[in-house]
């Protein structure tokens, strides 16, 4: 079961940095903020509707919402009446307020209180079994969040091209026939899908850390979209795989301690990337200067 | 790309025996004790004074952590995988990990849930819409009773060759409870009639009030999650001061703000209202407080609120 655990972990990291290489690359980690936060009002909606936390209902409620999320903003966006900022900024707390308040209203007794929702709870992942004709096939979110791995796998497989195309250059993609709405409206379900499927063993506020945090750490140590890839998903297992670590020697949260290391490997990217890397950029600035001035001094200028 | 991707998954493959290795290695605690975890430090309690020394007693919330805001930690989780019994209170007190618990039967661990060991008409029903009955179940002694008898039970035939051993010590500790019933309600009797009101920041007190002939008032409903709003408070402190109430009262797992805003708000309608002290609601004290077993604590509780009040 502890092996388990460590399964769950890598597999929600790395299912979650796939589709989060894009999203840093297309500038759209707030917008996954907004939608990890109004899945919940998705999967409120499709709850009162089935009355059933298990129902596969609830993925497609919430994936729906996440999409509708998408969709609003940009509308909202396109009208240049307000930023683009700003538009997040109204829709994903109207969205999300509404799903807090019709929980703490309306669905106390049921097992869904904004509590578990926020923070998920890696710990009880492993004992949440799925049982079929009797037989133990393992923890349920193991299932769910393969399953979420392999759509975001083969969905960034077979449009690669067209990801690629669409994300550097969206003008020249629409003009030799690509759309890159569709594109688009495809990784923002998928985003919405992961962030629903990892909501109850990471919650929504961590996810947004595992879906930004290793695709950043790629993107500051290359410039290559296949090796950003790479990196990033190595960087998920090796995050989640210390995190979980670290979490059992400092008997703390789970999910929580994953993220931390999340953003420290983020940070020492940052700081140490051999050619982005603010070490690396302070050193430049500084020789600049140095060969600036000398080159004042010889040309006698004070 | 391919190789790398097979290099990756050897990787985390040896990583991940490694850790099953280590797992064992440190998980072999060889006692012929019956591991057993439970939720909140009342069970604990409780099962360590029915199980003594034939249990090994891990309760996952420490005292004065409320169980509405639980949070686990890694070592919880191996706490619940070495158990051979789990149990909590039920009646949705521990949210998420309640119903956790409640799954573990398939894993074939034994589940107790003290709910089931109340009878039905016993249980309270909440003010809270959503949810069927007051889950704080342990501020009826009786019910107490009910649960060390259900413990006992359980015990005997999970583990028969001790049968013997927990009979006597349930036997032993209902004994104590009688006394603790007499206790109470000897302490009672020194507070007027008119002046038996129990205001505390949550509604956990209902048993203790329905009971021993107590109004309770809480301030912020069942769960310790909603806020009271502000006509709560007005309302209650124009109660407080109508009724000419002595004394007000914190819980050790509540933050005090909102009870002295209460305070405020009576003071502001001309009554003096004193914070009467520190009531433990939904977890036990420490030795320090000598509020450590369930015993001491509604001693504790009842000192506090007598002293206040008469």
């Amino acid at each position: 079961m502890l092996v388990e655990i460590r399964l769950i972990a890598v597999i929600v990291a790395v299912a979650c940095a796939l589709p989060g290489v894009f999203l840093v690359l297309r500038s759209l980690t707030m917008m996954s903020d907004a939608i990890t936060h109004t899945v919940l009002l998705g999967i409120v909606l499709a709850f009162f509707i089935t009355q059933d936390l298990n129902s596969p209902l609830l993925m497609i409620g919430a994936t729906l919402m996440g999409v509708a999320t998408v969709w609003l903003i940009e509308t909202l966006q396109r009208t240049k009446l307000l930023g683009n900022d700003t538009a997040i900024g109204i829709v994903f707390p109207l969205f999300f307020s509404i799903a807090i308040i019709l929980i703490t209203r309306y669905a106390g007794d049921v097992h869904l209180d904004a509590d578990s929702v926020l923070m998920g709870e890696l710990a009880f992942a492993p004992f949440r079994r799925l049982t079929l004709f009797g037989m133990d096939l393992g923890p349920k979110s193991l299932w769910t969040m393969s399953v979420i791995l392999a759509l975001n796998a083969a969905f960034i497989g077979v449009f690669y091209k067209e990801l690629k195309l669409t994300t550097f250059d969206p003008a020249f993609a629409a003009a030799v026939g690509f759309s890159p709405a569709l594109l688009h409206y495809g990784l923002m379900t998928l985003v919405s899908l992961t962030a629903v499927g990892a909501y109850d063993s990471v919650g929504s506020i961590l996810v947004v850390g595992f879906m930004v945090g290793p695709a950043l750490t790629g993107y500051l140590l290359t410039n290559r979209l296949k090796q950003m890839i790479g990196i990033a998903v190595l960087a998920a297992v090796i995050n989640s795989l210390i995190g979980i670590e670290l979490a059992f020697l400092l008997d703390t949260s789970l999910a929580g301690m994953a993220a931390v290391v999340t953003g420290v490997t983020c940070l020492l990217a940052f700081l140490f990337s051999p050619e982005k890397g603010w070490i690396k950029k302070a050193a430049l600035r500084r020789k600049q200067k140095r060969e600036f001035y000398t080159w004042l001094e010889k040309e006698g200028i004070h | 790309m391919k190789k790398r991707a097979f290099l990756l998954i050897g990787m985390v493959a040896v990583f991940l025996a490694g850790c099953q290795w280590t797992a064992t290695e440190a998980g072999e605690e060889d006692t012929d004790a019956l591991q057993i975890v439970t939720t909140t430090t009342m069970i604990t309690d409780l099962v360590e004074q029915i199980g003594g020394e034939h249990v090994q007693v891990e309760g996952l919330m420490g005292p004065g952590v409320d169980p509405h805001g639980y949070q686990a930690t890694a070592s919880d989780v191996i706490d619940m995988m070495e158990a051979d019994v789990v149990v909590h209170n039920g009646l949705h007190l521990e949210a998420q990990l309640g119903e956790v618990f409640s799954g573990l039967d398939q894993q074939g661990k034994d589940v107790l849930v003290l709910e089931e060991s109340i009878p039905e008409e016993n249980l309270l029903a909440s003010d809270d819409s959503a949810e069927a009955y007051d889950p704080h179940i342990w501020f009826s002694v009786e019910n107490w009773k009910h649960s060390a008898a259900y413990i006992t039970e359980k015990l005997s035939v999970i583990d028969p060759e001790h049968a013997e051993d927990y009979r006597a010590n349930n036997e032993r500790y209902q004994k104590e409870l009688d006394k603790l019933e007499a206790y109470i309600a000897a302490r009672i009797e020194e507070v007027p009639e008119e002046s038996r009101y129990l205001i505390t920041a949550h509604d956990a007190f209902h048993y203790f009030g329905e009971a021993f002939g107590f109004d309770v008032i809480g301030l912020q409903g069942l769960n310790t999650e909603t806020e009271a709003g502000t006509r709560d408070v007005s309302n209650l402190a124009q109660f407080v001061a109508d009724h000419r109430i002595k004394a007000v009262f914190v819980e050790s797992s509540v933050p005090t703000r909102t009870i002295e805003s209460l305070q405020a708000a009576v003071q502001q309608r001309g009554w003096e209202v004193t914070i009467g002290g520190e009531l433990f609601s939904d977890a036990l004290g420490d030795a320090a407080q000598n509020a450590e077993t369930y015993v001491k604590m509604y001693r504790s509780n009842i000192d506090t609120i007598v002293d206040a009040l008469k």
